[in-house]
C-alpha cells in the first residue's frame, strides 16, 4: 500500500475511533430510552431490541417535564439575550477603546473563567437565600449571566477587533455616531463572532446543572435537575431519565447542527486575513 | 463651534502652523500649507514622512496637537469629521462589506437624513459619472479591486463635500489598472472643479495628477511648487531625488574655481563644465557639492556636449521605445542613463555621457541648491 494512502487510511480509522468515542453516550441514552425495563437491565446488553415509546409517554403524564422544559427556555433564552445586550458593547469598547484598567478589566473578565463553579456555590446559595431570590428565575439568569458574558465578551471582542478601523473612521465622515457605527457597522459585521457566542451562553445555560440545583426547589426546576431528580429513593428508572435526558438534549442538538458552520466560522474567526 | 474668519477668504483649505504629537514623539512639526478653491494638491514623501497623518488632521481623524485648520473660510480644528464637509477616499477603500454598492454610496446621506428622493438621484448621478449602474446591487466582495475603488470615490462624490481627501487610493491597484485610475481621477477633478488633496508616495501620480505637489520628510514641508517647479528647480537634493524617475543621478565634487557666477568643478570622471549657479549663494574653491544630473538629460553620445562624464558600462535594460544603461565613474558612484532607441554596450565598457551645463543641478554639501 503507498504511504499516502495508509497515511489517509489511519487518518479515517483514527477519525471514527473518536467519533464513536463521542457519540456512543449519546447512542446509549437514546437507545436506552427506547428499551423496556427488561432490556435495559439485560447483562450483557441486548443490541437489538423491540423500540417502545411508553417512556416517553411516561414523562409527558404530567407537566413535571414541559414545565422544567419551559423554565429551561426562559433562563437559557433571557441569558443569551441579556448577555449578548450587555457584552457586545463591552467587547466593542474593549476593541476599539483606550481607557484606564482596560487591561484589568479584561483579565477580570477572564479570571471569572478560572475558578470552579462549585467553590462559589454556598456564597452564592446565601447571597441568594438573604437577597430572597431563592427559586426564581432571576436567580439563575443572573448567576448564567456571570458566566457566559465573559464568553461573549472574549469571543465579540476578537471579532471586532478583525473588523478594520478605517471603517469606523469613514462611517464618522459619513456622520454616523458611535451608536450607528455599532449598531450598523460592528453589529453587523460581527454577526458571526455574536452567533457563536450567543449559541455558546445558551448551550451553557440549557446544560447547567450545579447552580440550578442548589438555587431551585420546585418552582423554577429545570429539566437538567427534572432528570436527576427521579435518581432518588430505592429505584432508579432508567427507562425515565434516558427519555428525559433525550428530550433535554435533542433541541440544543438540532440547534448546533444547524448553526455549526456559523460556529466554526466565528471560532476561527480573525485566525486569518 | 465653526467660526468664519475673513482673513482665511483667500485661501480654501489653509494649515497654519499644524503639529501632530503622539506622547513625545513629534511627527508633524508645525506645517502651514495653503490650498485655492478648485485646486489638486498632491502630498508626496517617503513612508513615515507624516503625511496621510497630516491628511487626517485635515479630514479630523487625528487631533491637531497645536496649529489652526481652516475649510472655506472657517476653522475647523475643533470640529468633529463629520461637520467638516470632507469626504475621504481610504487606501484601504473601506466600503462596508455588508452592503450593497447602493447603499454604501448612501450611507452618508442617510445618516443626515437626506429624503429617498434626493438619495436615489446622487447616486445615480455618481454611477453615471464613474459608469457604477450595473453594480448598484452588488456587494463589495463581489466587485474587483478598480470597481471598489470606484465605489469609494462615488460615495465621496454623492455627498457633494466642500473637499475630496484621497488617502493613496491607488496604491493596492496593479500597474494598468493605476494608470487607468489616475486619468479617471484627473478627469473627475476637471469634472466636479473641486478641491482635492492627494496622499501618495509615488511621484509619478504626482506628477501626473498634481495642480501643486507638496514634498514631505519627516513632518515638514521640504518644497511646493508645480510639477514643473519641482522637477527645474529642486530646493534640495531630497526633493531632487524623489521627483523624477529614474532618480537623479548625483556626484560628489569640489569647486575647482569660481568665475562669473559659474562654478568649474573638480572630479576625475567629470571634463568642461562651467556650471551656472541659479540662486545667490557664494561657493568658494575648494568647496564640496553635489552635482546633480537627470537620467534623461544624458546622452550617450558625448560628442559636442558642454559636460561629459567618463564612466564603465555595467548593464543595459532594452524598454523596447528607450534604453537605460546602468555604470560607474571612476569612484564607485552609480550613474543611470535613459536615451531613446535601443542600445547594446559591453559590460565594462568606457563611455562617454554628455549632458547640457543649463540641466546640471548642483547642490551644497548640506543638500541645498546652489
Amino acid at each position: 500500500m503507498n504511504p499516502r494512502l495508509l497515511g489517509r487510511v489511519l487518518h479515517l480509522v483514527g477519525l471514527l475511533a473518536l467519533l464513536a468515542f463521542t457519540l456512543f453516550p449519546f447512542y446509549w441514552m437514546v437507545s436506552s430510552s427506547l428499551k423496556d425495563q427488561t432490556d435495559l437491565l439485560a447483562a450483557p446488553p441486548v443490541w437489538t431490541f423491540v423500540p417502545t415509546l411508553s417512556h416517553y409517554a411516561e414523562i409527558w403524564q404530567d407537566d413535571t417535564v414541559s414545565k422544567a422544559l419551559l423554565n429551561s427556555l426562559i433562563v437559557a433564552g433571557c441569558t443569551t439575550v441579556l448577555a449578548i445586550a450587555l457584552g457586545a458593547p463591552a467587547a466593542y469598547a474593549l476593541a476599539r477603546f483606550d481607557f484606564r484598567g482596560k487591561k484589568d478589566l479584561w483579565f477580570w473578565f477572564i479570571s471569572n473563567r478560572m475558578i470552579s463553579p462549585i467553590v462559589l456555590a454556598l456564597p452564592v446559595y446565601l447571597m441568594a437565600q438573604g437577597a430572597g431570590l431563592l427559586d426564581t428565575h432571576l436567580v439563575l439568569i443572573l448567576i448564567y449571566l456571570s458566566f457566559c458574558l465573559p464568553i461573549v465578551v472574549w469571543i465579540c471582542t476578537d471579532q471586532f477587533r478583525s473588523i478594520p478601523p478605517d471603517l469606523e473612521q469613514a462611517a464618522r465622515l459619513d456622520h454616523a455616531n458611535q451608536w450607528d457605527i455599532f449598531w450598523r457597522i460592528y453589529l453587523p459585521l460581527g454577526l458571526p463572532g455574536i452567533a457563536v457566542s450567543a449559541i455558546f451562553s445558551f448551550i451553557f445555560s440549557w446544560n447547567e446543572l450545579l447552580y440550578a440545583l442548589v438555587l431551585t426547589r420546585s418552582d423554577v426546576q429545570t429539566a437538567p435537575v427534572i432528570a436527576t431528580s427521579y435518581m432518588s429513593g430505592y429505584e432508579l428508572p432508567w427507562g425515565k431519565i434516558m427519555a428525559t435526558g433525550t428530550v433535554i438534549v435533542l433541541p440544543v442538538t438540532v440547534f448546533a447542527l444547524l448553526v455549526s458552520r456559523h460556529m466554526v466560522r466565528g471560532l476561527t474567526m480573525g485566525a486569518t486575513k | 463651534m465653526t467660526n468664519r474668519n475673513d482673513d482665511n477668504s483667500m485661501a480654501f483649505l489653509k494649515i497654519d502652523n499644524a503639529v501632530k504629537r503622539y506622547g513625545d514623539a513629534t511627527v508633524i512639526h508645525g506645517v502651514s500649507l495653503e490650498a485655492r478653491a478648485g485646486e489638486f494638491v498632491v502630498f508626496v514623501g517617503p513612508s513615515g514622512c507624516g503625511k496621510s497623518t497630516l491628511l487626517r488632521m485635515v479630514a479630523g481623524l487625528e487631533e491637531v496637537s497645536a496649529g489652526r485648520i481652516h475649510i472655506d473660510g472657517a476653522d475647523v480644528t475643533d470640529v468633529p469629521p463629520a461637520d467638516r464637509n470632507v469626504a475621504m477616499v481610504f487606501q484601504s477603500y473601506a466600503l462596508y462589506p455588508h452592503m450593497s454598492v447602493r447603499d454604501n454610496m448612501a450611507f452618508g446621506l442617510k445618516m443626515i437624513k437626506t429624503s429617498k428622493v434626493e438619495i436615489d438621484r446622487r447616486v445615480a448621478e455618481a454611477a453615471a459619472i464613474l459608469k457604477l449602474e450595473p453594480l448598484l446591487e452588488r456587494k463589495p466582495r463581489a466587485l474587483s479591486g478598480g470597481q471598489r475603488q470606484r465605489v469609494a470615490i462615488g460615495r465621496a462624490i454623492v455627498r457633494h463635500p466642500k473637499l475630496f481627501l484621497f488617502d493613496e487610493p491607488l496604491s493596492n491597484l496593479d500597474a494598468e489598472l493605476r494608470a487607468e485610475m489616475r486619468v479617471e481621477i484627473a478627469t473627475l477633478h476637471q469634472r466636479l472643479g473641486a478641491t482635492m488633496v492627494y496622499v501618495t508616495h509615488d511621484q509619478v501620480e504626482a506628477m501626473t495628477l498634481a495642480d501643486r505637489i507638496v514634498v514631505l520628510r519627516a513632518g515638514r514641508i521640504e518644497q511646493v511648487g508645480t510639477p514643473a517647479e519641482l522637477y527645474d528647480s529642486p530646493v534640495n537634493t531630497f526633493v531632487a531625488g524623489f521627483i523624477g524617475s529614474p532618480r537623479m543621478n548625483f556626484l560628489t565634487a569640489r569647486v575647482d574655481s569660481v568665475e562669473d557666477r559659474r562654478v568649474r568643478l573638480a572630479h576625475p570622471a567629470l571634463e568642461g563644465a562651467l556650471l551656472p549657479l541659479r540662486n545667490g549663494a557664494n561657493p568658494k574653491a575648494g568647496d564640496e557639492v553635489t552635482l546633480g544630473l537627470r537620467p534623461e538629460h544624458l546622452t550617450l553620445d558625448a560628442a559636442g556636449a558642454p559636460v561629459t562624464l567618463a564612466v564603465t558600462s555595467e548593464y543595459v535594460e532594452n524598454l523596447g521605445g528607450s534604453s537605460q544603461l546602468y555604470a560607474r565613474t571612476a569612484d564607485g558612484t552609480r550613474v543611470i542613463a535613459q536615451a531613446a532607441g535601443r542600445h547594446t554596450t559591453t559590460r565594462g565598457d568606457t563611455l562617454r555621457l554628455g549632458a547640457s551645463a543649463e540641466q546640471a543641478y548642483l547642490f551644497d554639501a548640506q543638500g541645498q541648491a546652489l
